[in-house]
């Protein structure tokens, strides 16, 4: 069981639909819903994670949830690099990663490679040559992934930097957070 | 209900600024063992319900039995998040005696529960020992140096009187001194003192 942090929050914000092959009695999966019963047949969004708990158990079927619809793949044909990612789905690479097996669509695979090979050429390379005015611009359509790939990037060239330039080796703990202002 | 509390601890945990600790979050944390027992209490009446009406609790697949099953799940979720949350906490905590030194500042000290405090107290005990046994200083540099002495500025408030390996000296703020590495490390580490180049 892994504890690491991001598995766990990950999965919760993302939802899936799912379809029901079971009923469930004494559960109020769905808000709106007056009873505490789930119907067999019932369509209901759920936390991914659970989704995928009861697909292993073969109590629901998954399907494809709205961040990997048709509008979005139109748009990832398009012109892949100016989607607007984040908005979909922060998680959009693997959320989809994690979807691929589950459902029954299975072009998931290719439009993931497909979308992050063309932004990753477009967008994830110019880290070190945009300036900031175009790098701020397509910033807040980058997934969680991508921008990790960005920060990196961006991390790796000021050490370089300071390799170059020359500067202390020591430095204050950065768990000890920003300096206070010395009266 | 359904995992619910257990997200929140940690989006609470994830939320900090990177590296920064938060401190413990007790509300959260019990508020997710109370929803724990909210989805137990639920099992539990499920399973009565199907032993009323005869069933086979193990291996009967009908309405009740899901319905255990999605509580069961929220349940073990739920746990997860808790572990996942006290043991990233720890990670950070044994980090401390590394990146910190041995003393914990105050502005640390209070975002740590008792058992943390505890915890630290015991793991830094234990790297002592181990570097006396094995009579070297683990938590030095990896990186040869060029020069075995820095030059430093006093920035915090340091104790008179300290001891360094070579000299006793005076660290009045703002005053500057020429120091072996491995004495200005930890004092450079919890913020007291700067390094100067060039």
């Amino acid at each position: 069981m892994r504890l690491s942090l991001a598995c766990v929050y990950g999965h919760y914000c993302l939802f899936a639909p799912v379809l029901f092959h079971k009923p469930a009695n004494g559960v109020t999966i769905d808000p709106s819903a007056e009873t505490n019963y789930v119907e067999q047949g019932a369509k209901v969004e759920l936390p991914f994670w659970l989704a995928h708990e009861l697909h292993l158990r073969q109590a629901v079927s998954i399907n494809l949830p709205a961040c990997f619809d048709q509008k979005t793949r139109l748009e990832i044909q398009a012109d892949a690099a100016c989607v607007d990612l984040r908005s979909r789905c922060p998680n959009f690479y693997e959320f989809g990663c994690k979807l691929q097996p589950l459902v029954t669509d299975r072009t998931i695979g290719i439009l993931l490679s497909t979308a992050f090979k063309i932004r990753y050429k477009e967008r994830l390379t110019k880290v070190f040559t945009a300036t900031h005015l175009t790098a701020s611009k397509f910033l807040p359509f980058l997934t969680i992934e991508e921008t990790n790939l960005y920060e990196a990037a961006h991390l790796s060239m000021t050490a370089f930097k300071k390799w170059r330039t020359g500067g202390p080796r020591f430095q204050r703990a950065s768990i000890l957070g920003r300096k206070r202002k010395e009266s | 209900m359904y995992g619910r509390k257990g997200y929140q601890l940690v989006k609470d945990f994830a939320s900090g600024e990177k590296g920064q600790l938060k401190p413990f979050n007790s509300k959260l944390f019990d508020e997710t063992i109370e929803e724990c027992r909210q989805n137990q209490r639920l099992i539990q009446s499920l399973m009565r319900k199907m032993e009323q009406e005869g069933l086979d609790v193990q291996n009967n697949r009908n309405a009740d039995y899901y319905g255990a099953l999605v509580h069961h799940l929220s349940l073990i979720r739920n746990k997860r998040c808790l572990m996942a949350y006290v043991h990233n906490r720890a990670d950070i905590v044994r980090d401390l005696g590394w990146r910190v030194g041995l003393e914990l500042p105050p502005e640390i000290q209070e975002k740590l529960t008792t058992l943390e405090k505890e915890y630290f107290k015991n793991h830094s005990a234990a790297i002592k020992s181990y570097m006396g046994k094995a009579g070297i200083d683990l938590n030095v540099d990896m990186v040869p140096p060029k020069d075995p002495y820095i030059k430093v500025r006093v920035v915090g408030d340091i104790d008179e009187g300290i001891v360094m390996s070579d000299k006793t000296t005076n660290f009045a703020r703002h005053s500057m001194h020429f120091l072996k590495r491995t004495d200005a490390e930890p004092y450079i580490a919890r913020g007291q003192m700067e390094e100067l180049t060039g």
